[in-house]
């Protein structure tokens, strides 16, 4: 009995650095952005007042905040359909077909994943130039005329975004599926094509089926990661404008911090922690299949 | 196995107590609610050992020129100076500020994208200085106040933020904005520069014949000097005081409306590249038009010069500038003067002290340093000591324009309301490309206002 009881205080002894970090540095930050989104107050003000939920109620006939919750979403939708579309299709094609150059092509592909987001911002910048940009210079050699697309002007701006936070995206999500594509035994494969199935019909058939479990897991990851990147991208490349046109959730949020609304800000960051929630258990829920095994 | 679970232990309790040593014990400066001391104070010579925590943005005037300053000052009083420059200065000092430690002074204007100024201003989070202007300037006779050019303090809304004859920030480096443009092309094109704006719409014209734009804008917050000039020129001092007061029914005056015909005119002459690349990563290619010649006109400040000293342009390519064209034949042009503030944070810990330090700002030894770097401090007799180009640009008075000065007052923060900058200034992007009318423009800006007015402080 004794020995036990030195046992759990040993455990507890040792388990309390990581739990007071998550408590510090975790729990207690998030009860205060519950708390502070309650009260009016600016960001360097000591002085704070209560206002109760009335920094929610002006969030909903906020139209700014609506507009940024837009582009939210349409991020969020767009980047993780066609990033997952293409990351799975180069990983199909880089694990089962036989590529010249495997390993360079996978190296190229995840570079982009270790180059910072302001290093991107300004690689972009180039890319979208109005005048000599790579990207118009290339459609006015395909055209034959001059073409002066405005990349970072308001219609298009969400298309810029989208473009390069799925560039930035592709090459680890690849580099994940290939991992668990290679575990797949190649027997499958081969009665698959004897009983006449082709590479399409064997890449939806067995491929997905079989790395289901990881693509799960990945999807909330990447939602989630979605809704923070697009903050980054936003700030870096375009502030937010054209006039509010590319503003997303946290950079209206930020915004808002700077225009001296603290509390107002901290109401946004709850919306945007329970709709991160809700759509990772809402995602995890509408994905869930009876796990095969190999 | 006892040595084993020993050492865990050990590492464990070495873990936590790092953990604990993280939370080291930071006396907050001072009380945040100190008020700041008011009435004449030139006696009050703090100890000689005293430090003060000065901070202060990195502009294109450069860094050393603050180390030289605070040397100076030191030799002057005695007082220490702990100096932070730092081009974000926001994001260096914010945090520490957000847990109450305040440096003594901060040197950072209105009108950046942080606005950690304004949210001073709004929070009435900064100490009262108009005891300085009767401060004797250290090693000096005269006082702060009257070294200071006449109508940057007190009658400026932006020292005096809260219209109630108290100044809270001080005047500094002030610099004439107008349209920035190519010398060269117009000699070159046998170009005048026009005077009006029917003068400007005939050149914009004749330019487009040569595929040259008329007007380009580095980002919409350079519309904020453009506008308030505008302004001036639409009404005079007394529309712009109503104007920049949200006043009932202003935004409906034939003035106001003259305003806002010029900038949506104006929108349709602008480069129409500009708006894709009005953002902080990319406006110096704004800026690059001007330099190529594929814009004739951008509004901008003296800044500009030092800013692109190092960028490509057309030949025979030389600084110009001008005030803005007149509305009607004979009507007053205005040049609008910026300035940059310095001020105390309510809570700093060295008041007195860093009171002393601004009234030193006003020295003809700072100002002779500021002057070397390409500022110019409000005091009188500066523009003798300006070169070059300067010289030229702060001129501007002298060849007939009107200073415009003032700003859209403070009002409180309300949520979803919008910056002064989001509601005047960034649909002026969204004119440019067309997917604003300028009658939407107005509408939004008449229902933001009536909000602003009712909060106004």
């Amino acid at each position: 009995m004794k020995r036990n009881k030195g046992r759990s205080r040993f455990i507890a002894l040792c388990v309390a650095p990581a739990v007071i970090l998550f408590v510090i540095f975790m729990i207690i930050p998030t009860i205060n952005v519950f708390r502070m989104s309650l009260f009016e107050r600016g960001a360097y003000s000591p002085t704070e007042t209560f206002v109760g939920f009335a920094n929610f109620k002006a969030l909903i006939n906020d139209s700014l905040f609506i507009r940024s919750i837009q582009n939210t979403i349409l991020l969020i939708v767009v980047v993780t359909m066609v990033t997952f579309a293409f990351a799975l299709v180069f990983a199909g094609i880089l694990t089962r077909e036989n590529v010249k150059g495997k390993n360079l092509f996978r190296v190229i592909f995840y570079i982009p994943n270790i180059l910072s987001v302001v290093v991107i911002s300004g690689i972009f910048s180039a890319i979208y130039k109005p005048e000599n940009g790579m990207l118009n210079s290339l459609l006015s050699m395909i055209t034959g005329q001059t073409v002066t697309v405005l990349w970072k002007d308001e219609p298009l701006v969400m298309v810029s975004i989208i473009i390069a936070m799925v560039w930035q995206a592709i090459g680890y999500y690849m580099v994940m599926y290939m991992a668990s594509m290679a575990s797949v035994p190649q027997s499958l494969y081969e009665s698959a094509s004897l009983d006449g199935a082709g590479r399409v019909k064997q890449f939806f058939q067995i491929t997905i089926p079989l790395i289901w479990t990881n693509i799960r897991t990945t999807l909330t990851f990447f939602i989630i990661s979605t809704i923070n990147m697009a903050f980054l991208f936003v700030k870096a490349m375009t502030s937010g404008g054209p006039n509010g046109a590319s503003e997303v959730a946290l950079s209206y949020m930020y915004g808002q911090k700077d225009a001296g609304l603290y509390g107002y800000s901290m109401a946004i960051g709850v919306v945007v922690f329970l709709f991160s929630f809700a759509l990772s258990a809402l995602v995890n829920r509408a994905t869930k299949r009876k796990p095969l095994e190999f | 196995m006892k040595l084993k679970k020993l050492t865990a232990l050990g590492l464990t309790l070495a873990l936590s107590a790092s953990l604990l040593g993280g939370c080291a014990n930071n006396t907050p400066g001072g009380d945040a609610n100190t008020p700041a001391p008011s009435g004449s104070q030139s006696g009050g010579e703090p100890a000689a050992t005293e430090t003060i925590k000065v901070a202060a943005i990195e502009t294109s005037y450069g860094t050393d020129v603050w180390q030289q300053v605070a040397d100076a000052f030191t030799e002057q009083t005695g007082i220490e100076v702990e100096l932070t420059v730092d081009k974000k200065l926001e994001d260096v000092i914010g945090p520490a500020m957000q847990g109450g430690e305040y440096p003594d002074v901060i040197h950072l204007a209105t009108g950046r994208e942080a606005g950690l100024t304004e949210q001073f201003i709004k929070d009435h989070n900064i100490a009262e200085i108009t005891d300085v202007l009767s401060m004797t300037v250290p090693g000096e006779d005269v006082t702060v106040g009257e070294k200071i050019i006449p109508g940057f303090v007190n009658d400026s809304s932006i020292t005096n933020p809260y219209a109630d004859g108290k100044t809270y920030l001080a005047p500094m480096f002030y610099s004439p904005c107008g349209l920035f443009y190519n010398k060269g092309l117009f000699e070159e094109k046998g170009w005048e520069v026009p005077t009006t704006w029917d003068e400007m719409w005939e050149l914009g014209d004749k330019a487009a014949a040569e595929s040259i734009s008329l007007f380009t804008y580095p980002t919409t917050g350079y519309f904020d000097a453009f506008f308030y000039a505008l302004m001036y020129e639409a009404g005079g001092e007394d529309f712009f005081f109503d104007a920049t007061h949200y006043a009932e029914g202003i935004w409906d005056t034939p003035e106001a409306q003259a305003a806002f015909d010029t900038v949506a005119k104006l929108a349709t002459y602008t480069n129409p590249i500009t708006p894709a690349q009005a953002n902080d990563q990319d406006f110096t290619q704004n800026q690059q038009l001007v330099l190529d010649n594929k814009a004739l006109f951008m509004p901008n400040g003296t800044w500009i010069v030092g800013e692109m000293a190092e960028a490509p342009r057309a030949e025979g390519f030389e600084w110009g500038m001008t005030a803005l064209p007149a509305l009607t034949e004979g009507g007053d042009r205005y040049s609008y003067t910026f300035f940059e503030q310095m001020w105390i944070p309510a809570g700093a810990e060295h008041i007195d002290a860093a009171k002393q330090f601004i009234a030193f700002m006003y020295s003809d030894t700072a100002a002779d340093l500021f002057a070397a770097a390409g500022a110019a401090q409000p005091v009188t007799g500066i523009v003798d000591q300006l070169t070059g180009d300067n010289q030229i640009f702060y001129g501007i008075y002298d060849d007939g324009a009107k200073a415009a000065l003032g700003s859209f007052a403070s009002y409180k923060s309300v949520a979803g309301l919008g910056t002064v900058r989001e509601v005047f200034f960034d649909p002026v992007n969204s004119l440019v490309s067309g997917s604003m009318t300028e009658q939407e423009w107005i509408d939004s800006i008449k229902a933001a206002s009536d909000q602003m007015r009712a909060n106004i402080q």
